[in-house]
C-alpha cells in the first residue's frame, strides 16, 4: 500500500487526524435516502436503517469510490451489522476491514479501552499506508485537521446568523464533501459555502442523520431555512477533532477527551442527553421549529422523541415529526415535514 | 409412548410462579429487587442477595399470556414507539398495566434495572426504567465481537480469554466491579467475593448437566421431548443459575431424558421428519411448535436455549469477577454474529441430524444470511421467516404455521 491511500469511514468515530497522520485519505461513506439497494445487501444487512444497505450495495456494485481499506464504527447497530458482513465477505472484493469500537459511557475503564482502540486504529492505517507518523507527522495533522474545525465553526456561524448567510441544503452538502477529502480542500469547501438567505421560518433538523442533502433541498424549497441539526452528518459530524502532540500515545489520550465530551448520534446517547442536545442546539441557533424527521429502519430517534418534545415545549419551541419515512415515501413525508414547518403547529405522522 | 409433558417441566413452571408470588410477598423497601436484561451478570444480585426478575422471561410471560399488544399500546400512549424492540420493551409497557390485567398480578417495582448497551435501543428502554419511581438504571458497556477460534464451543469454558480477547474482559470485569460498588452503596451490603465464586461454580456445574442433557437428545431418535417442554426445563433454571435448585433441575432434566430415551419414548412415534427452530421462541402460540407432528411427521427437535446452555455458559477461572464478564462479554455474539454463529448452528444441526430449519430472523439479530446459507450449503433447507417473537401481531402478519406446513411439502422430503 502506499501513502495517500483511501480509507473509507463509515460512522462518525473516526478521529480523521490518525488517517491523515498515517498518510491516508478518509472517505466518509453515507449512503442514501433513496437509492435502489441491491438484493444481496438486504439479505444480508435485514432489518437496519437504509443507508447502511446503500453502502454495501455500492461496496458491492463497485460503483463507490476505489478503497484501499475501510474502517468502520461501532455507532449504530446498522454500522455494526455492516461490519459484520463486510468481515464475512472478505475476499470478494471487499478491501481490508477494521471496527473502531468506541464506548460511551465515562469512565476509567471505557478511556482505557478507547485507547486501545485508537491504538489498534492507528496500527491499521499505518498497514495500510506502510507509514508509521513521527512527530512532525502528529503535529501536522493536527495543525491541518484543526484548520478544518476552525472553518466548521465558520460555516454554523454563517448558518445560525440573522438571517441566515447559508442555508441548510449547502451547508450539509459542503459537511458531507468535506469528510472525504484532504483538510486543505475541506477547508475551501466548508469556507465556500455562503449564499445569503432571506428570512424565514428557521428550522433545526434533528432525527436520522441525512447520507444526502435531498431532503434539506426539498424542504428548503418552500423557503425555510435549516439553521442547524443534531445528525452525525451534520452540525455533530466530527469533523476539527485535533490533538498537538509528539506522540501516538499522547495523541490517543487527547482525542480520548474529545471523544467523551462531544455530542453523539441517537444510537448511542442517552434519551436524556438528546433532548439536552437538540433543545441547546435549537435554542442557540433561534430556531423557530424543530423537525424530526426519521427513517423507516432507523429505531433509535422514535425513542428520543416524546422527551424532545417535552424539552422543546419548555422552550416554546414546537416540534413536527416524519416518522417511518421509506424512500418509496419519501416525496410525501418531505411534503408533510414542510407543511408542519411552515403551515402551523400540528404534528404530522406520516 | 408418552405424549404426557415432561415433569420438569411442569416442576420448573410451578416453582417460577410461586418464586415470583413470594417475590411479590416479600418485596419492599428493605428487601429491593431488580430487573435485569438477558445479559446482564445476574450472578452478582445473588451474591448480594437481591433477588431478580429477567426481562426476557418476564417478556415471555406477558407475551404467552396475551397481554403483549396491550403492554404496547400503553408505551404508545406514553409517546414511545410500538413497533419498535417489543421483546425488549413489552416489560416496560406491561408496568402500567392495573394488577388485575398484569400477569401473575404483576411485577413490584424493581429499586435496580442493569441492562448493557447493545444495540440502537434497548439502553434507552433501560433508562426509562429508571425514570420511573422507585428505580435507578445502571447500564454496562457493550463490545462488539472479535471473531472466535474456530470451534469456540470447545474452547471457550476454559480459554475465554482467547476467544474474546483479554480488552474486552478487562472492560466488563471492571464494570461489573463499578456495578458491584453502586450496588454496595444503595443497599448498604457487603460483596462477598467468596460467595460469587460458590455461584459460579454452581452454574458451571448446572451448565455441565446442560451439556449431558443436549448431547442425549442430539442422538436420540425418535426425539422423546418436545421443545416447549425443554425450553421452560432450562430456562427457568438459567433464571436461577448458580442456586442449589437451578443445579438440581438441570440434573432432574437429563436424568427425565435419560429415563425418556431408556424407555424409547417418543414425541412423535411417526418421526419423518426432524426439525430445527433458530431464533427466539414464540411465546405466544407455543402450539405452533407440536402442530405439523400429525400431518407431517415433522418434530422440532431444537431450539437454542438448551444448547446455548450447553455449550455457551460454562467459565472457569481464578477470579470470578473476571469469570463472570467472560460469561457475558460475548454470549450474545455466540449466537447472532458470524462466524461464531453460523459455524455453531451447522454444528448443533449435524450433530442432531435435522432435515430442515425454520429459521426466525428479528430486527435485531446481524447475519443471519450466513446462518441460513451455511445451513443450505450443508444440503439442510432453511425456511426464514422475517418476524418479531413478542409480537404476536407480527407473527400473525408472518402466516407462520401457513408457510412452515409449505416449507415440509416443499423442501423436507419426509425419512422412510
Amino acid at each position: 500500500m502506499t501513502a495517500g491511500a483511501a480509507v473509507g469511514i463509515v460512522g462518525n468515530d473516526v478521529p480523521r487526524q490518525i488517517v491523515f497522520a498515517a498518510g491516508a485519505i478518509p472517505h466518509r461513506l453515507t449512503g442514501s435516502w433513496s437509492a435502489p439497494l441491491a438484493g444481496e445487501a438486504v439479505a444480508h444487512l435485514g432489518s437496519v436503517d437504509p443507508p447502511a444497505a446503500a453502502i454495501l450495495t455500492e461496496l458491492l456494485g463497485g460503483a463507490g469510490p476505489a478503497l484501499d481499506a475501510i474502517v468502520v464504527c461501532n455507532d449504530s447497530q446498522a454500522n455494526l451489522r455492516l461490519f459484520y458482513v463486510l468481515r464475512m465477505l472478505r475476499g470478494a472484493g471487499i478491501p481490508p476491514v477494521h471496527l473502531l469500537d468506541l464506548p460511551r459511557q465515562d469512565s476509567p475503564a471505557t478511556r482505557r479501552f478507547a485507547r486501545a482502540q485508537l491504538a489498534a486504529l492507528t496500527a491499521f492505517c499505518e498497514g495500510v499506508t506502510g507509514s508509521t507518523p513521527d512527530a512532525a507527522a502528529w503535529r501536522e495533522a493536527a495543525r491541518q485537521e484543526r484548520a478544518v474545525g476552525d472553518a466548521v465553526a465558520r460555516l454554523q456561524a454563517r448558518r445560525r446568523a440573522q438571517p441566515p448567510e447559508v442555508g441548510g441544503t449547502m451547508a450539509l452538502t459542503a459537511l458531507l464533501a468535506a469528510a472525504s477529502v484532504p483538510p486543505a480542500a475541506a477547508v475551501e469547501l466548508l469556507d465556500a459555502a455562503a449564499e445569503p438567505r432571506a428570512g424565514g421560518v428557521r428550522v433545526h433538523v434533528t432525527g436520522s442523520n441525512h447520507p444526502d442533502p435531498s431532503v434539506y433541498a426539498a424542504v428548503e424549497a418552500s423557503g425555510a431555512t435549516i439553521v442547524s441539526d443534531d445528525h452525525d452528518t451534520g452540525d455533530l459530524s466530527w469533523l476539527g477533532a485535533a490533538v498537538e502532540a509528539p506522540d501516538a500515545d499522547a495523541v490517543h489520550a487527547g482525542l480520548v477527551d474529545a471523544h467523551f465530551a462531544r455530542s453523539t448520534g441517537s444510537a448511542v446517547a442517552t434519551i436524556a442527553e438528546r433532548a439536552t442536545t437538540t433543545r441547546a442546539m435549537a435554542v442557540a441557533a433561534h430556531a423557530d421549529v424543530v423537525l424530526a424527521l426519521i427513517r423507516q429502519g432507523d429505531e433509535a430517534p422514535l425513542w428520543d422523541l416524546a422527551a424532545t418534545g417535552d424539552a422543546l415545549a419548555g422552550a416554546g419551541i414546537a416540534l413536527h415529526r416524519s416518522v417511518g419515512i421509506t424512500a418509496e415515501g419519501l416525496d410525501g413525508a418531505v411534503a408533510r415535514a414542510v407543511a408542519g414547518v411552515t403551515g402551523g403547529t400540528e404534528e404530522h405522522h406520516a | 409412548m408418552r405424549e404426557g409433558r415432561l415433569d420438569s417441566a411442569v416442576a420448573a413452571t410451578a416453582y417460577q410462579r410461586e418464586w415470583f408470588q413470594s417475590l411479590r410477598r416479600t418485596s419492599g423497601p428493605d428487601a429491593p429487587i431488580a430487573f435485569v436484561n438477558a445479559d446482564a451478570p445476574h450472578e452478582v444480585f445473588r451474591a448480594m442477595g437481591i433477588p431478580y426478575v429477567v426481562n426476557q422471561w418476564w417478556a415471555s410471560v406477558i407475551a404467552a399470556k396475551r397481554r403483549g399488544p396491550e403492554s404496547l399500546r400503553r408505551l404508545s400512549a406514553l409517546g414511545l414507539p410500538d413497533d419498535s424492540r417489543q421483546y425488549d420493551a413489552l416489560a416496560l409497557g406491561a408496568q402500567d398495566l392495573p394488577a388485575d390485567e398484569a400477569p401473575w398480578g404483576g411485577l413490584p417495582t424493581p429499586a435496580f434495572a442493569v441492562a448493557e448497551r447493545g444495540g440502537d435501543v434497548t439502553h434507552k428502554i433501560f433508562e426509562l426504567w429508571g425514570q420511573r419511581p422507585g428505580t435507578e438504571t445502571f447500564l454496562l458497556s457493550r463490545t462488539a465481537a472479535d471473531p472466535a477460534p474456530e470451534g469456540w464451543w470447545e474452547h471457550v469454558a476454559e480459554g475465554w480469554e482467547e476467544v474474546f480477547g483479554r480488552e474486552r474482559i478487562d472492560l466488563l470485569a471492571a464494570e461489573i466491579d463499578d456495578l458491584i460498588a453502586w450496588l454496595e452503596e444503595r443497599t448498604g451490603r457487603r460483596f462477598d467475593h467468596s460467595r460469587l465464586a460458590e455461584i459460579m461454580a454452581l452454574g458451571n456445574e448446572q451448565a455441565q448437566w446442560n451439556r449431558r442433557t443436549r448431547d442425549l437428545l442430539a442422538a436420540a431418535r425418535p426425539t422423546p421431548v418436545a421443545v416447549t417442554d425443554s425450553i421452560p426445563s432450562v430456562m427457568v433454571p438459567q433464571w436461577h443459575r448458580g442456586s442449589e435448585w437451578a443445579v438440581t433441575a438441570a440434573k432432574r432434566l437429563h436424568d427425565e431424558v435419560a429415563a425418556r430415551i431408556e424407555r424409547g419414548d417418543a414425541v412423535c412415534r411417526d418421526e419423518r421428519r426432524r426439525l430445527m427452530w433458530i431464533g427466539r421462541g414464540l411465546w405466544s402460540d407455543l402450539e405452533m411448535y407440536r402442530s405439523f407432528q400429525e400431518e407431517f411427521g415433522a418434530v422440532f427437535v431444537w431450539s437454542m436455549y438448551l444448547a446455548i446452555a450447553a455449550d455457551g455458559y460454562a467459565r472457569y477461572g481464578p477470579d470470578p469477577v473476571r469469570a463472570l464478564a467472560a460469561r457475558f462479554v460475548g454470549i450474545t455474539d455466540l449466537l447472532y454474529v458470524p462466524p461464531m454463529s453460523s459455524s455453531w448452528y451447522v454444528k448443533e444441526a449435524l450433530a442432531h441430524g435435522v432435515d430442515g430449519v425454520v429459521h426466525l430472523v428479528a430486527d435485531d439479530t446481524p447475519g443471519a444470511s450466513f446462518i441460513s446459507a451455511a445451513l443450505e450449503e450443508r444440503g439442510i433447507p432453511v425456511l426464514e421467516i422475517r418476524a418479531n417473537n413478542a409480537d404476536s401481531r407480527s407473527t400473525e402478519d408472518a402466516r407462520v404455521g401457513e408457510r412452515i406446513a409449505g416449507f415440509l411439502r416443499t423442501r423436507v422430503p419426509a425419512r422412510h
